[in-house]
């Protein structure tokens, strides 16, 4: 008997440990909280960069290489237009490689209202899961300057954000890694 | 009669006086003698004790109590061929010590400038090219800094939160993305927390901190 309620003590107190190490601080919560709109702010540069006819090719490259990092390996972006009702997913680097051969002089990519739709919750296997809204304005110009296309789409991205720990210099770093799951075409507008 | 015994006695009791008188201050003399003498060996006995702790470090004094203790060992001027032999080894000793701690602080003093220079170069670095005119302007300063570098994979750390004695990091990343992404984002929103250095003045391991 005695045992028994030894082991049931010990046991306690090891779920107890580790419930309480699975709940983060306000403060500590705050900083992934802001980790993961950061990576999404640092996609919307990476977009602008690839996007832009001034880039070149292997700046380009490198700028999609940096933006395929951001991104779970299997994860796909939504592309939509005016014109269709369909909606096209494409894998990150076709996305951004799409998005380099666009078929306009100029193009002008903004994203704006960068926020949490969903925050982030801890799932059981200890990642913490959210959603992310953007929008997005699109103008497309012609050679003579012209705008020729604008949209405004709203897109909702999943982010996974999981600690990991890696050995540098000899010595174990306990990091939050932020991945991006699938963007989403939630709305697509003339406004 | 009475005359010549109170003349006798007069003379006895003035014999008694100096002798008595005499023997006292050779008493005295006798006891100053040993006093100085037991302080003497007093002295050496302490003299040699100290200075062999001193050699074999047994003590726990600071370089500067040992240095004091010599000094005062010194004063005493002993004479004693022992605790002389013992002051020579002793003071070689020391020297030794103090040149090892000058150059200790010396390069300790050469690190923190090393370190507070690189801290101010690197930090002017990454602003120049988070506001950088052009793409070339910033690649100019990436190759600057670069050069600053072990090499373009140095690890970056980045805390993010400091927490009750440990750091939250952001992923790890390599100097050359880090100072490609200064550029990418136009902003420099980190600043140097910690520099490692290789044994040729190289850095090569670099930790940030979010402003």
């Amino acid at each position: 008997m005695k045992k028994i309620i030894a082991t049931l003590v010990i046991a306690l107190c090891v779920v107890g440990s580790a419930m309480a190490q699975d709940e983060l601080s306000f403060e500590r919560k705050q900083a992934i909280d802001s980790l993961a709109l950061e990576k999404v702010r640092d996609l919307s540069k990476y977009v602008k960069i690839v996007g832009s006819k001034e880039t070149s090719f292997s700046e380009a490259n490198r700028v999609i290489d940096r933006a395929e990092e951001l991104f779970m390996s299997d994860a796909e972006i939504g592309v939509s237009s005016l014109g269709s009702n369909q909606i096209t997913y494409y894998r990150v680097r076709k996305y951004f490689e799409h998005l380099m051969r666009l078929n306009y002089d100029r193009v002008e990519i903004e994203w704006y209202n960068i926020e949490y739709v969903s925050d982030l919750q801890r799932q059981p296997d200890g990642t913490y899961v959210g959603v992310i809204t953007i929008f997005q304005t699109f103008r497309g110009y012609d050679a003579e300057g012209n705008m020729v296309y604008k949209d405004m789409t709203k897109k909702d991205i999943t982010v996974y954000v999981k600690r990991k720990d890696t050995q540098i210099g000899g010595r174990t770093i306990g990091f939050w890694d932020v991945l991006l799951g699938d963007m989403r075409v939630k709305e697509t507008t003339n406004r | 009669m009475k005359n010549k015994i109170t003349t006798v006695m007069m003379v006895l009791l003035a014999a008694f006086i100096t002798l008595g008188g005499t023997t006292s201050c050779k008493s005295k003399k006798r006891l100053a003698k040993e006093a100085a003498e037991a302080e003497y060996k007093s002295r050496v006995e302490q003299a040699v004790k100290d200075l062999n702790a001193i050699l074999d470090d047994e003590t726990l004094w600071t370089l500067e109590e040992k240095e004091a203790r010599v000094q005062t060992i010194k004063d005493w001027n002993l004479q004693n061929p022992e605790v002389d032999d013992l002051l020579f080894q002793v003071e070689k000793k020391l020297a030794r010590e103090r040149a090892q701690r000058d150059e200790e602080e010396r390069q300790a003093a050469e690190e923190h400038e090393q370190a507070a220079a690189a801290d101010a170069v690197l930090g002017r670095n990454f602003s120049s090219i988070a506001n950088a005119g052009s793409a070339s302007q910033a690649n100019r300063v990436i190759n600057e800094t670069l050069g600053l570098f072990e090499s373009p994979n140095v690890p970056v750390l980045i805390i993010i939160k400091q927490n009750a004695g440990f750091n939250d990091y952001d992923r790890p990343t390599t100097i050359e993305k880090y100072l490609n992404y200064l550029k990418d984002q136009k902003k420099a929103t980190e600043k140097v927390f910690e520099i490692k250095y290789n044994n040729n003045g190289k850095i090569n391991e670099l930790e940030l901190i979010k402003k």
